[in-house]
C-alpha cells in the first residue's frame, strides 16, 4: 500500500533562508536528505572579466559588490595584491587604518551572519539586536569614507584620505558598549534550548573533510584547526597585534557560533590595540598616476570574514589593466562542503547548514 | 536528576526573557519622559536625515564666485569613471583662458556614487552632494546635462526635500 519512494525538491533560488539567489537541488526520502546538489550562478556578473577590462584603479568597485557584507575586506585583499604586483610600501599609518576598518568589516559581517542565521532558526530577537550594533558600524564607515555598505574605503598604495575629525569619539563609543552587546547576545542564544537543539551536533564537517574540500574560515576553526591567515602569514599590521586564534573541537553548528562569538571579541580586541598605537604620518605612498604593469602574477591572500579571500592577478608588460584576473572567494570553496554536512540528516537541518556557512551569493557567483 | 530539573524549569528561557523584558521597560518607562530622544531609528521623514561630512550623494557641478563654471574639460573623470557615466564636450567662450564645457552628461542611474572623479578632479569642479533621495517617475529624469528644468548638474533635485539641510540647497 505505501510506496518507498525517493522525492526530488528544490530549495530555492528564491527561498528566504538560502540568503540570496542559491538553489539546492535535494533528492529526499521522506525527511532525510540522501543526495544534495547545490546549484549556483543564478547572480554572475562577469567581474572578473569586468576588471580584466578596466584599470588597476578602477578594478577596486567591483571587489566592494562581491561580498556586500564585508566590502572593506575584499578591498584590502584587492590593494593589496595590487600593491604586490607593484612593489609599493604603504606607509604605517595606513595599515594601521585599515586594519582597524577590516576588524570593524568583521564585526559588522558576523553580526549580519548572527542576525540572518538565528532569524533563519527561528530566534527573532537577537536579529533585531544585532543590526542596531550593526548601524553604528555602518555610521562609522560612512564618517571614514562616506559610504555605508559598498565602501570603496581604500586606495592602491594607503588610504584617499585620513581619519576625520571625531572618528576616535565614534570608535570609543562603539568599543565601550559592544562587549554589552556580546554577553545580550549569549545570553539569549548560548543556554537556549531551541537554539541548541537545532545547532548541537548539526550539520558537522570534521578537520579531515574540511582540508581536503579547502574550507577556510570559521567553519575550520571550529573543527580544530586554528588556521588564520591574520596569524600565518601577517599583512596590514596583524603581525604588531596581539590576538588569540578561537577554535573549537566539536566542528558543529553551535562550535561555529561560538567560534564567530570568541571572533568578535578578539576583533575588538584588535581595534582597541589599532586605535592606542595609531602612528603618526602619511596615508598615502607615492605612485605614478597610471600604473603600468610588468609581466608579473601575483596571489595575494587575506583572511576575510568568511575565510580565504584571495586575488590572482596577473600583469602585461606596459598595460594598465590586469590580463587575468581571478578570485579565490571562501564562500564559494566553503559551499563545497554542504552536501558532505547535511547528506543523512534532516531537511529542516540544512537551513542551519546553510546559515552556518555563511555564504553571500554575490561573492560564489561573482 | 539535575538535567530533568534543567529541563523541567525553563531558566534559559527565563534568562532572554530578562533581556527582552530590561529593554521592553526601559523604552516603556522613558518613551516621551526624557528630554533627550531615546530612540535608535530617527524620524526620517519628519526630521531631516543627518549625514556624515564625507557622504557620498549625486554628483554636481560647482561654479565660482563670478557664477563662471570651474569645470576646465581635462576628462579626468570621465576618463577614471569605473562606469563611463560621464560625458563631456568642450567648447570656447570669448574672455575666459580655459576651455569650457558645452555638454557635461550625467547618466544617473549606471553610477556607482565611488567618488573617483571628484578624486580625479585638480580643479575642485566637482562634487558628491548629500542628496541620497534619487527617484524619478520618469527614466529620462536619471540622465542629467547642464540644462534640464527638473533637475541639472548644478543644484540639488526638488526631490530631496530631506536629505539636504535648508542652508546648502
Amino acid at each position: 500500500m505505501f510506496k518507498n519512494e525517493e522525492m526530488e525538491v528544490n530549495l530555492g533560488p528564491q527561498h528566504p533562508s538560502t540568503h540570496g539567489v542559491l538553489r539546492v537541488k535535494l533528492r529526499l526520502d521522506g525527511e532525510t536528505i540522501k543526495h544534495c546538489t547545490p546549484v549556483i550562478g543564478y547572480l554572475h556578473r562577469g567581474v572578473e572579466k569586468i576588471c580584466e577590462n578596466k584599470t588597476f584603479f578602477q578594478g577596486q568597485v567591483w571587489t566592494d559588490r562581491m561580498d556586500y557584507c564585508s566590502a572593506v575586506a575584499n578591498n584590502l585583499g584587492w590593494a593589496e595584491a595590487n600593491e604586490k604586483l607593484f612593489g609599493i610600501t604603504v606607509p604605517r599609518r595606513a595599515q594601521y587604518i585599515r586594519t582597524m576598518l577590516n576588524e570593524f568589516n568583521r564585526l559588522a559581517s558576523h553580526l549580519i551572519w548572527l542576525a540572518t542565521h538565528a532569524l533563519d532558526i527561528g530566534a527573532m530577537t537577537v536579529f533585531l539586536y544585532t543590526f542596531r550594533e550593526r548601524e553604528d558600524i555602518l555610521d562609522i564607515n560612512e564618517a571614514f569614507c562616506g559610504s555605508r555598505l559598498t565602501t570603496t574605503a581604500l586606495r592602491i598604495g594607503g588610504l584617499r584620505e585620513d581619519l576625520p575629525p571625531g572618528f576616535a569619539k565614534l570608535v570609543n563609543k562603539f568599543l565601550a558598549k559592544f562587549p554589552a552587546c556580546l554577553e545580550e547576545y549569549e545570553n539569549l542564544l548560548s543556554e537556549n534550548r531551541i537554539w541548541k537543539k537545532r545547532t548541537v551536533g548539526v550539520a558537522k564537517l570534521n578537520a579531515e573533510d574540511a582540508i581536503a574540500l579547502g574550507v577556510t574560515g570559521p567553519v575550520l576553526r571550529a573543527a580544530g584547526v586554528p588556521y588564520d591567515i591574520r596569524k600565518a602569514f601577517p599583512y596590514a599590521a596583524y603581525a604588531e597585534m596581539d590576538f588569540e586564534v578561537p577554535t573549537r573541537t566539536e566542528a558543529d553548528t553551535y562550535a561555529r557560533y561560538l567560534v564567530r562569538l570568541a571572533e568578535m571579541r578578539q576583533s575588538t580586541r584588535i581595534i582597541q590595540q589599532c586605535m592606542d598605537g595609531l602612528p603618526e604620518g602619511p596615508v598615502m605612498a607615492k605612485i605614478p598616476k597610471i600604473l603600468r604593469a610588468e609581466v608579473n602574477e601575483v596571489y595575494h591572500a587575506t583572511e576575510a570574514p568568511k575565510g580565504e579571500i584571495g586575488y590572482y592577478l596577473v600583469g602585461e608588460k606596459g598595460s594598465t589593466n590586469p590580463y587575468r584576473f581571478h578570485v579565490r572567494a571562501p564562500g564559494f570553496i566553503n559551499l563545497q562542503s554542504l552536501p558532505k554536512m547535511v547528506e543523512g540528516s534532516l531537511l529542516a537541518d540544512i537551513v542551519a547548514a546553510i546559515g552556518t556557512l555563511d555564504i553571500v551569493l554575490g561573492e560564489i557567483d561573482r | 536528576m539535575k538535567k530533568f530539573l534543567k529541563t523541567l524549569i525553563p531558566f534559559d528561557i527565563a534568562k532572554g526573557l530578562t533581556i527582552t523584558g530590561t529593554h521592553f521597560a526601559k523604552v516603556f518607562l522613558s518613551a516621551n519622559r526624557r528630554k533627550v530622544p531615546f530612540h535608535v531609528v530617527s524620524e526620517y521623514p519628519e526630521v531631516p536625515a543627518k549625514m556624515q561630512p564625507r557622504f557620498r550623494g549625486r554628483l554636481q557641478m560647482l561654479k565660482d564666485e563670478a557664477g563662471e563654471i570651474k569645470c576646465v574639460c581635462c576628462l579626468a573623470c570621465e576618463k577614471i569613471c569605473p562606469t563611463q557615466v560621464i560625458t563631456i564636450e568642450s567648447g570656447k567662450k570669448e574672455g575666459r583662458k580655459t576651455k569650457l564645457p558645452t555638454r557635461y552628461d550625467f547618466e544617473m542611474e549606471r553610477c556607482i556614487f565611488c567618488e573617483f572623479c571628484v578624486e580625479s578632479c585638480g580643479f575642485d569642479a566637482i562634487i558628491l552632494n548629500h542628496q541620497f533621495e534619487l527617484a524619478v517617475y520618469n527614466r529620462e529624469d536619471m540622465s542629467l546635462s547642464m540644462e534640464g528644468t527638473f533637475q541639472n548638474m548644478f543644484g540639488v533635485s526638488p526631490v530631496a526635500k530631506f536629505s539636504v539641510a535648508d542652508e546648502e540647497k
